[in-house]
């Protein structure tokens, strides 16, 4: 078995992972190394050929396979060394990866410290209790997106869209321009999963109908999907009796959300948060395990790549500092404290009795307008935002200098009233 | 006779007309209209409970349902044009377990056997959808078929493992309970259990559960007893069918997927042949392992003697994240399980809470009759009753990666028909073949070639055993089972075991490939799934799917639109009017 050894090994070259491997080489890492299952890196930007990232990173609209060439193209001037077509099959806590390709056949690679990018996975019809028979044509928004743009395959002639988050909107657009007839997006939530942007530009400029309240209740068809039923929700999301609708389609996108692929995290026992789906982090983003980071999708799904990448660089200048000797044995933390219409924090936890700036990522609970969020450390309001427009699928970032001297309590009241 | 039993079926179903003949074989045949499917079974069953009744032919019909039934016209149609395609010793009627089991057994002699299949691959129908355990026979009724072959097929699977090389987990089972008033219960069920043979029944104290079951000293009751079936096992079953054919195919059995049989030829009583949808096959002997459609099959050979009722079980496949309490099937019996008022089923309870020989978490089946016999659809009422067999409190619906549904093939004895006919001889039933008939495959294997064989030699037919016959299957590679340093040297050897095609269950190309190339090649992607467990994981082919395509294709020598997801057309991509280049496809 071929060993390696390296400074610093990314697990994932996305978004997360190319900004991360960057970072740490700008903050005077030796051996910098990322890990990529694909043959090319860039991760899922590699099939979004639509536009809108980097919005906030490099101020102007790009397309997502364009962003990632920024960092494919800064990778390649660096020593950043780059293992394509190579899955990571486990993870030690001693930061131990074991990897395997066709080219070296396993790999035992001992790295310093670790960054996990390993992104997220879509749910799927089971996962969401999709009921009826199990035909072909029922497929998740990414695989569509996967065999249309970058196979140059259609997988329907009329579909039916499940989930209004961002991937499913976007496929709503896509797929019309490849003239598969998209027959309407339908919510389960009474409420958009999916940025306000991409409702406007994806199906509003369309003529794409979106269904709230309205779910699919049976998959009709047993070799290839000849239709679904759909039908209204109640508030408690039952189905309203008589609504029921029959839709032909011969396709079915899934876009019913997204999980944090943490499986390699579970084996090597790093906490995870319930909430997020997600490592515990702290606000360097390193996981329950010393030396062990976290970054992008894999550690929170978020909605702008711009994050993402940001998320990384803080990972990386975290395990920078790990493997300079910067004390991270044995820490102890406060906490910080979702409050009112906050759902989450990420981080969720700070490093007690330290003074740094720290990047709060956070999602409400309900969409509001004109509304003030408090950032209150030990009883102590430490910064005030104020926010015109709130939504659960719009995250909020905040920076603020925490001294690490109590729980660092995060809290939105009652704005104005529902957006 | 017929009189007694249409009296006592006006007593207990006054509200019904129905109309009663028997025949010599003591086959009552049922007709007139009730008020819902399920009376229609229940009446079904009412009558093959009698002593005096051998089976029932139910034609009954309900009151503003139409009852689908397959229409075979065109099949007929077309292979009657297509005219003589072959000729061989035997045909065999479906490729599940039981098919596949027969043909290789028969392999082992100088016969001609070709099993024809009107799906695309082999273990497609009930043979797929189970939950892939290997049954004591502690369940079945003493003195029925089901009963003898069960005990008798579990003893055999230790050597069908050895020989085929598919995994058996010899975990056993227990029964314990904590409740004194729970101990009649327990030593009835272990006096069955006795009467049908079981291998290893114990009836234990409480010390001697904990010793066998360690995991029960978590349990927070005292344990004062238990039934212990060593005995009990799990398989994955497609492995089992899969390696059945692949074994047969070996040794000379040919398969034709994707061909319906739509009649059987018959001449002065005896078999002739079969009529396909791609034409006609003569043959000596047809065996029917046509699961739900045997009835349809027998009827069709003139031996119309049983109804096979389709009873639909819904199964749910948790994550791996959330391990299995137990490494045994155990649980501790309170009593609700018996007197639980969600339970449908007179014939069936169903299936409890186990796992798969990869250790996922499998609840369920359900037990829900189904007028349509290929009605596999799943529903919330029938994922409730799988989801209620859960005793894991960590465990739940947002665990859950799979949810499936497979028809059992019931008769209304609830017992397996293997026989010649009477009717049409060189017709061999093997109908009925539900739960457990996994567990029975190897002994009701056995039973048939036993039929064959003295039908063969009582008609003089040279047969004799093959020289050269093989009954082993060389190990799979399977990359997830090994150790790192196995898995390096196998890349070494061939680097295409280097490349993860399905990162959920660790799936690599190499392997793939193996299934490709195998002596029944598969020609779908689930075909690919049941052969590799490539698409079986949590994303469920979400990630792999194109991939697995992509070498299909390649490797088939197809376009990536020609390849289907299962049988007929189940394509999984259209062409597109767009040219991509490069990385994408060229034109």
């Amino acid at each position: 078995m071929k060993k390696i050894r390296t400074d610093i090994a990314v697990i994932g070259g996305g978004p997360a992972g190319m900004a991360a491997a960057l970072e740490a080489k700008r903050q005077g890492a030796g051996d910098v190394m990322i890990i990529e299952r694909d043959v090319e890196p860039g991760g899922i930007l590699q099939q979004c050929i639509h536009d809108g990232f980097g919005l906030h990173r490099f101020k102007k609209r790009m397309a997502g396979t364009e962003y990632a060439q920024v960092f494919i193209d800064e990778i390649e001037q660096t020593d950043i060394k780059v293992l394509t077509d190579t899955m990571v099959l486990e993870v030690t806590q001693e930061k131990t990866i074991y990897a395997c390709n066709s080219r070296d056949g396993m790999l035992e690679i001992d790295a310093k410290a670790v960054i996990l990018s390993m992104g997220c996975r879509e749910r799927t019809a089971s996962q969401v209790l999709l009921y009826g028979y199990r035909p072909a044509g029922v497929l998740t928004a990414g695989t569509v997106q996967r065999y249309i743009n970058l196979e140059g395959y259609l997988p329907g002639t009329s579909a039916v869209i499940l989930g209004s988050g961002d991937i499913g909107l976007i496929m709503a657009r896509r797929m019309t321009l490849e003239h598969i007839e998209v027959k309407g997006v339908y919510e389960v939530m009474p409420n958009p999963g999916g940025l306000t942007r991409n409702i406007v530009q994806c199906l509003d400029d369309y003529h794409i109908p979106l269904h709230l309240s309205t779910s699919v209740t049976k998959i009709h068809g047993k070799k290839r999907i000849e239709g679904v039923t759909v039908a209204k929700l109640d508030e408690n999301r039952k189905v309203i009796p008589g609504t029921e609708e029959y839709i032909s389609c011969d396709l079915l996108v899934l876009a019913v959300g997204l999980i944090p692929e943490n499986e390699l995290s579970i084996q090597a026992g790093i906490e995870l948060d319930p909430r997020t789906k997600g490592p515990v982090l702290d606000n360097r983003f390193m996981t329950s395990v010393p030396g062990i980071f976290a970054a992008g999708n894999v550690a929170v799904v978020f909605d702008l790549v711009d994050y993402v990448s940001q998320s990384g660089e803080i990972a990386a200048r975290g395990a920078v500092d790990y493997i300079n000797g910067k004390p991270m044995e044995e820490l102890s933390y406060e906490e910080t404290v979702p409050a009112g219409n906050i759902n989450f924090i990420v981080p969720q936890r700070i490093v007690r009795g330290e003074t740094a700036d720290t990047t709060l990522f956070m999602r409400v609970k309900k969409p509001d307008k004109k509304v003030a969020m408090d950032c209150e450390e030990n009883g102590t309001v430490i910064a005030t935002k104020r926010y015109p427009f709130v939504a659960p699928p719009e995250m909020i970032s905040c920076t603020v200098t925490v001294s690490g001297s109590g729980p660092l309590k995060v809290e939105m009241k009652e704005g104005s009233g529902n957006a | 006779m017929r009189e007694a039993i249409a009296n006592r079926v006006k007593e207990a179903f006054p509200e019904i007309s129905a109309e009663i003949s028997v025949d010599e074989r003591r086959i009552v045949t049922v007709r007139g209209e009730c008020r819902s499917w399920e009376e229609l079974v229940e009446v079904g069953h009412y009558i093959a409970h009698m002593e005096e009744v051998k089976n029932v032919v139910n034609e009954m019909t309900v009151a503003g349902m139409e009852i689908p039934h397959k229409d075979y016209t065109a099949f007929r149609e077309a292979g009657e044009k297509k005219g003589v395609i072959d000729r061989k010793d035997v045909v065999i009627i479906g490729a599940g377990v039981s098919g596949c089991g027969i043909a290789r057994e028969l392999s082992k002699y100088n016969l001609s056997v070709v099993v024809v299949e009107m799906s695309d691959d082999v273990c497609t129908g009930a043979s797929k959808a189970n939950n892939g355990n290997i049954h004591p026979g502690h369940a079945a009724k003493p003195g029925t078929l089901k009963a003898k072959l069960n005990v008798l097929g579990n003893r055999m699977y230790d050597r069908w493992a050895e020989e085929l090389n598919f995994r058996l987990d010899r975990c056993g089972a227990m029964g314990a309970i904590c409740d004194p008033k729970m101990m009649s219960a327990l030593e009835q069920a272990y006096q069955v259990a006795v009467a049908n043979g079981v291998d290893g029944v114990e009836l234990t104290d409480g010390p001697r559960a904990l010793e066998l079951v360690p995991e029960l000293r978590e349990y927070d009751g005292e344990i004062i007893a238990s039934i212990w079936l060593p005995s009990m096992g799990l398989v994955e079953p497609y492995e089992v069918v899969v390696a059945l054919a692949e074994n047969a195919a070996k040794n000379g059995v040919s398969f034709r997927f994707n061909t319906t049989v739509a009649d059987i030829l018959t001449e002065d009583g005896q078999v002739k042949g079969v009529v396909t949808s791609e034409g006609i096959i003569e043959a000596d002997y047809v065996i029917n392992c046509a699961g739900v459609y045997a009835d349809e099959m027998s009827a069709m050979a003139g031996d119309k003697s049983y109804t096979i009722h389709g009873r639909k079980g819904t199964i749910a496949i948790l994550d791996k994240n959330r391990k299995p309490e137990f490494a045994s099937l155990s649980s501790v019996l309170t009593g609700a399980e018996v007197q639980s008022s969600s339970r449908k089923n007179k014939e069936s309870k169903g299936g409890g809470m186990c796992r798969t020989p990869e250790w996922n978490i499998l609840l369920g089946p359900s037990a829900t009759e189904v007028p349509d016999k290929e009605d596999n659809t799943t529903t919330p009422e029938d994922l409730d009753y799988a989801m209620a067999t859960n005793s894991n409190d960590a465990a739940g619906y947002s665990d859950i990666i799979r949810i499936f549904a497979g028809v059992r093939p019931a008769d209304y004895t609830e017992d397996f028909i293997i026989e010649m006919s009477p009717v049409t001889h060189g017709f061999i039933n093997v109908g009925g073949i539900q739960s457990p008939g996994l567990a029975a495959a190897p002994a009701i294997a056995q039973m048939v070639e036993g039929i064959l064989i003295d039908d063969c030699k009582e008609r003089r037919i040279p047969v004799e055993k093959k020289k050269d016959f093989d009954p082993v299957n060389p190990k799979k590679v399977e990359f997830r089972h090994m150790t790192r340093e196995e898995q390096d040297a196998l890349i070494q050897k061939d680097p295409r075991y280097g490349r993860i095609i399905c990162r959920c269950e660790s799936i690599t190309e190499g392997e793939i490939l193996d299934a490709i190339h195998s002596p029944v090649t598969p020609g779908s992607i689930d075909a690919i799934k049941r052969r590799t467990r490539a698409g079986m994981g949590r994303c469920q082919g979400g990630f792999c799917q194109p991939r697995v395509l992509e070498i299909l294709a390649r490797e088939l020598g197809k376009d990536k639109t020609e390849i289907c997801q299962k049988d007929g057309d189940s394509r999984i991509l259209y062409d597109s009017n767009r040219h991509v280049t490069p990385g994408g496809r060229e034109r």
